[in-house]
């Protein structure tokens, strides 16, 4: 009895228990959540300069968001998992952009979309005095995505990386560089 | 059909005329970016909107007083992203113009054409996001899809899909290759079939048309009082362009009409736009058609960019009307002030006195023909 | 077009702040200068006291111009601070620039927007980069920078903002 008890727990862990492949897999439900939550990550409309096209570009006909489960804009934060900050924040912005965040159910992660969502990007110099350094210093940052602005396919990138954070592992192999 | 405006007699005289002020933004879908508008409503009637910006404000006048004229040259394509390619040649001509340096005539012609490239890519972004605002979800497919195109060109050539810092003081950083001139042949082709497309889909849609015209009318004299240019004054009937009234670079060389029609109401603001991406495919045309061979970069140029002390302005006609940059020089390698006059700041001032008195959804269609880009606003 | 200019430099001739008894002020015309468009860019500047810009916006309304920008450009060695207005015409190849000084320590001047509403904006942005208070001006609550903000970012001795929450 203790035996099989013990087969049990090491399928749920997914342990070496589980027969790899099989159709009838046993996991916590709390990893079956994860894994339905990851297939449909429903991002937040928050196109604030101009790396917000290429936010709309990677949801477009050619690089089709939607084959990730991500192309579900919605434009209330209550509806939405993953806040993607593409663009510029200024300190005029910092506080609806708070609030937006905290409007958020939990589960909730972020995506800083671009070096002006990372660090400020290009605008940052000694003095200045309108933009935040990067959004990491209002809430929380789980995916950095660089460039000025990062190309559609790095948004999908990003995506898979926050799967990745989410379920653990990773849906699509890694394309390696040359 | 919505209920008459409360000051119809059906409403009896004791019932109390209130007011409310709804708060649309600053994260909106229909205004398209960071803005906000706090709009005072008589049930669904627009008495009095007033918008509030800035929240996209990113210190491009001041970054000009700090770095050195060839330091700023990547701020420009960042102000207004969609039309980079615009700003690009308003900046780089300013300084030419102080500095008096002659831009070889392919370079001019290469400007030209990807000028005119840039202008359709974001008239066609402006006509995927207004079908949107209205509620149709597919012509933004087909519009990206085209402006794909465009954008594969200019990376090939530029280096980047959408903040281009292609053109230098007195010319071109590289030159283009054939590949280019073959894509771009190809694509004036295929972007004519597509428009006729785009009619037949969109602009003969009965429902489009009965959202749009007589909707958001803007007088002449409104766009006057206000400053407004581009498509807004165009669609007011005026044909006031800067590439024919105060013409730069080479376009006399080219042969283009101004569309411009007379209802100033929301439906011609869409032609206008419409008209002029087959404007824009004539000039290039051309362009392609007689493009000159030699240099793309002047000889004499400077190491060092030190315009001599004066006050120089220089305006252009960018997808979203005019554009223009005043510079003042002190002699030295950093500007003394850089002012940058934004096309899209002025067709939205006047956006509260336009919407008065319009429904609620309407309002919103008015907004979205204007083709606002929120930190183009803000600088 | 040419015959315009001539019509635009006389209206703006005649555009004197008169002389003043009590302060003994004397009177002072309006400088008009023809300038290259090649060089400049524009074809007129028109340079006129603080007191009379109304009038000068005034003229350019009469010929049928359109409001294109009103800037601030900040002088702290003349202790000045000057204010330009930009205005193009709708149906000319014609550039016309007002320019006016004021005192930097209490720069003030009469507001344009009775003439152009447009300048309502432009005004309300120049106040705020500048501190150019515009006499007359219905709101000069900042329009760019935040809606608390007590600086002007363009003044040349602007150095930083403290900011509590950075
Ligand atoms: S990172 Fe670059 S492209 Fe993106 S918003 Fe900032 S300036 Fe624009």
């Amino acid at each position: 009895m203790a035996e099989q008890q013990a087969k049990w727990l090491s399928c749920a862990e997914g342990g070496a228990g589980s027969e790899p492949g099989s159709l009838v897999r046993f996991a916590r439900l709390e990893q079956l959540l994860d894994w339905g939550r990851a297939n449909s990550l429903w991002p937040l409309t928050l196109g604030l300069a101009c790396c917000a096209i290429e936010m709309m570009a990677a949801g477009a006909a050619r690089f089709d968001l939607a084959r990730f489960g991500a192309e579900v804009f919605r434009p209330s934060p209550r509806q939405a998992d993953v806040m993607i900050v593409a663009g510029t924040v200024n300190w005029k912005m910092a506080g609806p952009i708070k609030t937006l965040y905290d409007q958020m159910l939990e589960p909730k992660w972020v995506i800083a979309f671009g070096n002006c969502a990372i660090s400020g990007g290009p605008f940052v110099f000694p003095g200045q005095y309108a933009v935040v350094e990067g959004v990491d210093k209002l809430f929380p940052v789980d995916v950095h995505v660089p460039g000025c602005p990062p190309r559609p396919e790095a948004l999908i990138e990003g995506i898979l990386e926050l799967e990745q954070k989410i379920t653990g592992t990773r849906r699509w192999p890694r394309v390696k560089t040359a | 059909m919505s209920p008459g405006h409360p000051t119809d007699s059906s409403v009896s005289a004791a019932a109390p005329r209130e007011t409310f002020v709804l708060n649309v933004g600053p994260q909106h879908p229909a205004t398209h970016g960071v803005l906000r508008l706090k709009l005072t409503m008589d049930g669904e009637y627009v008495l009095h909107a007033e918008p509030v910006i800035g929240y996209a404000h990113r210190m491009h006048e001041k970054m000009g007083e700090n770095r050195t004229y060839v330091q700023f040259l990547p701020n420009p394509s960042r102000i207004d992203y969609l039309s980079a390619m615009h700003y690009m040649h308003a900046y780089v001509c300013v300084v030419e113009r102080a500095l008096g340096i002659e831009v070889p005539p392919r370079a001019e012609y290469i400007r030209v054409i990807t000028s005119e490239l840039n202008r359709i890519a974001s008239h066609l972004v402006w006509f995927g996001a207004f079908l949107l605002d209205l509620g149709a979800f597919t012509p933004l497919l087909y519009a990206f899809d085209d402006r794909e195109k465009i954008l594969d060109l200019l990376e090939a050539v530029t280096g980047s899909r959408l903040t281009y810092c292609y053109y230098r003081f007195g010319g071109l950083c590289n030159d283009v290759d054939e590949q280019f001139i073959e894509g771009t042949r190809a694509f004036v082709k295929h972007m004519r079939g597509r428009l006729g497309m785009y009619h037949k889909l969109v602009t003969e849609n009965l429902i489009l048309r009965k959202r749009l015209e007589g909707i958001g009318v803007i007088s002449a004299e409104l766009c006057r009082k206000y400053g407004a240019t581009g498509p807004v004054l165009r669609g007011s009937g005026v044909p006031c362009d800067v590439r024919k009234l105060e013409p730069y670079s080479v376009y006399p060389e080219f042969e283009f009409d101004v569309p411009h029609f007379a209802e100033g109401d929301c439906m011609a603001r869409y032609k206008v736009r419409m008209e002029e991406i087959a404007q824009s495919l004539r000039i290039i045309e051309q362009a392609i058609a007689k493009l000159p061979p030699g240099p793309v970069m002047a000889e004499k140029v400077p190491r060092v960019i030190k315009p001599p002390p004066g006050d120089y302005y220089f305006a252009v006609e960018a997808a979203r009307g005019r554009f223009a940059i005043r510079l003042v020089s002190d002699g030295t390698e950093v500007p003394y002030r850089l002012k940058l006059r934004t096309p899209s700041f002025s067709n939205l001032a006047l956006f509260g006195e336009a919407a008065r008195g319009l429904l609620m959804q309407d309002a919103l269609a008015l907004l979205g023909s204007l083709d606002l880009v929120i930190p183009d606003v803000d600088r | 077009m040419n015959e315009l200019i001539e019509q635009l430099k006389s209206a703006y001739a005649v555009l004197v702040v008169p002389a003043r008894a009590d302060t003994q002020a004397a009177a002072v015309p309006a400088v008009v200068q023809p300038t290259d468009p090649e060089r400049r860019g524009c074809h007129l500047e028109v340079t006129v006291t603080p007191a009379v810009v109304v009038d000068a916006a005034q003229v350019a309304n009469r010929f049928g111009f359109a409001i294109d920008t009103i800037t601030g450009i900040d002088w702290p060695e003349a202790g000045q601070m000057e204010v330009v207005y930009d205005f193009f015409h709708p149906q000319h190849r014609l550039h016309l620039v007002v320019r006016t000084r004021v005192p930097r320590d209490a720069p003030a001047l009469p507001t344009i927007q009775d003439v152009f509403p447009g300048a309502n904006w432009h005004e309300r942005e120049t106040h705020d980069f500048f501190g150019i208070k515009f006499i007359g001006h219905p709101d000069l609550t900042p329009l760019l920078l935040p809606e608390d903000a007590d600086y002007h970012p363009l003044r040349k001795d602007f150095t930083n903002v403290s900011r509590s929450s950075n």
